[in-house]
């Protein structure tokens, strides 16, 4: 691989990947749109292309010329209001990145999926890549998108695309502009979290899924899906260990998983008029509920990967958070979990 | 864009962009945070239109402290001189 192209480049995990693909030499562009954050890899040795996913043409021309592309902005949804309209959107930008990639000739397309496609067990027993549900799950609309936008892929390999997914879970280090996984930590740090449900949470530095999507790219013959998955532990643990560390406080109330569904449902239906942010989104109640551990060991072994320490990947965020004034700067140093 | 009324036209309609809002509620002295409402992503997606638009290459830490609507144009001032004398735009 030579020349690649990452779409969604401004993004969390894209600016990540850029910075991961600079190291090792190989040329790079990104795509942006009128909204896009670029000030950030604008400062870097890439090409920036104008490109969306709802603008066919764009993503061909940006595409022409390029070794391998990765799909790392995918349609992301602030509310689960609209299960159809999530879908949709999500399936059309899937559907038209990979007929681009097919018409501009890519050897090879990564595209940034999510552990959330993966079945729920309700065992003990870790998920792998192979325990995929036959339906959109029911329950949650970033659960289904997420599926949805996969299951579009199967349809660009048989048409002869090769292209290989990377399944992270939530995703902690520098770059976070938009505070996904990472709104935890901001939240509770400022002590801003009203409420929490708890459950399993996988968590993992956004660094190494950076470099197992770059390992995905050059694998010769690599598996149709990788599980990045982290650290597991339950989000109780998390958020004490942040305390900790960085101080702040545990939300007061605690709530069932039926409750944080109701209460996440109804904070979003009276945000949306504003398009305003909410302390927890329904999306992230249903990765917390999902509850469900994800094994890592494909990844681990064919992409020869090795997780970060929680710690570091903890204070890679933090660490980015202050100097973009999502917290309030200290002289502190993060102190030792025990 | 030829002239820092322009410009600061721009940026008062960039922020009303962003931020949802009427431009003629955007007054010099605004607070960005405490007046406007602009957190830290609002911040980034205003610095990175500015610098897109305006084609220059702005300090990010610094950016980030910016108090006012006038703070703002000043700080983009102090850029394009600086961009085009090749001086550096911190403050010495």
């Amino acid at each position: 691989m030579k020349r690649a192209l990452v779409i969604g480049g401004t993004g969390f995990v894209g600016m990540n990947l850029v910075d991961a693909l600079l190291e090792r030499g190989h040329e790079v562009a990104v795509t942006y749109r009128k909204k896009s954050i670029t000030v950030f890899v604008s400062k870097r040795d890439v090409e920036l292309l104008p490109g969306d996913l709802d603008d066919p043409e764009s993503l061909v021309a940006a595409m022409r010329g390029k070794d391998v592309v990765f799909l790392s902005g995918g349609h992301y949804p602030r509310y689960s209001l609209d299960r159809r309209g999530a879908i949709d959107a999500g399936v059309r930008g899937v559907r038209n990145a990979c007929r681009a990639a097919l018409e501009a000739g890519v050897g090879r397309l990564v595209y940034t999926s999510s552990i959330a496609t993966l079945e729920r067990l309700g065992d003990e027993r870790l998920a792998t890549e192979d325990d995929i549900p036959a339906a959109a799950p029911a329950e949650s609309v970033y659960r289904a998108t997420k599926w949805t936008m996969e299951r579009e892929l199967e349809f660009a390999r048989e048409a002869g695309l090769d292209v290989v997914c990377v399944l992270p879970g939530g995703c902690v280090g520098p770059w976070d502009a938009r505070m996904g996984t990472g709104g935890l930590l901001v939240g509770t740090v400022r002590a801003a979290l009203p409420w929490m449900v708890d459950g399993l949470v996988n968590v993992v530095d956004v660094r190494d899924v950076a470099r197992a999507h770059l390992r995905a790219a050059q694998l010769e013959r690599p598996a149709q899906r990788y599980n990045v998955a982290g650290h597991i532990l339950p989000l109780s643990e998390l958020l004490e260990r942040i305390v900790a560390r960085y101080g702040g406080s545990l939300p007061p109330e605690r709530l069932d998983a039926e409750q944080a569904r109701a209460r996440a449902e109804a904070e979003e239906r009276a945000a949306a008029p504003q398009r305003g942010r909410v302390p927890m989104p329904r999306e992230l109640v249903d990765i917390i509920t999902w509850s469900q551990p994800v094994s890592s060991a494909r990844a681990l072994e064919d992409l020869d990967l090795e997780f970060t320490p929680l710690d570091d990947a903890l204070d890679g965020a933090h660490a980015w958070f202050e100097r973009f004034r999502y917290l309030p700067k200290t002289s502190a140093q993060p102190r030792r979990t025990p | 864009m030829k002239t820092a009324e322009e410009r600061r036209t721009f940026i008062i309609h960039a922020i009303a962009e962003i931020l949802e809002i009427e431009p003629e509620g955007i007054q010099g002295e605004s607070q960005l945070r405490e007046d406007l409402g602009m957190d830290s992503l609002a911040s980034l997606e205003l610095l990175s239109t500015i610098s897109r638009e305006m084609n220059v290459d702005l300090e990010m830490e610094e950016a980030m402290d910016i108090a006012t609507v006038n703070d703002a144009c000043v700080f983009v001032e102090r850029h394009l001189e600086a961009g085009a004398t090749g001086a550096s735009a911190s403050p010495a």
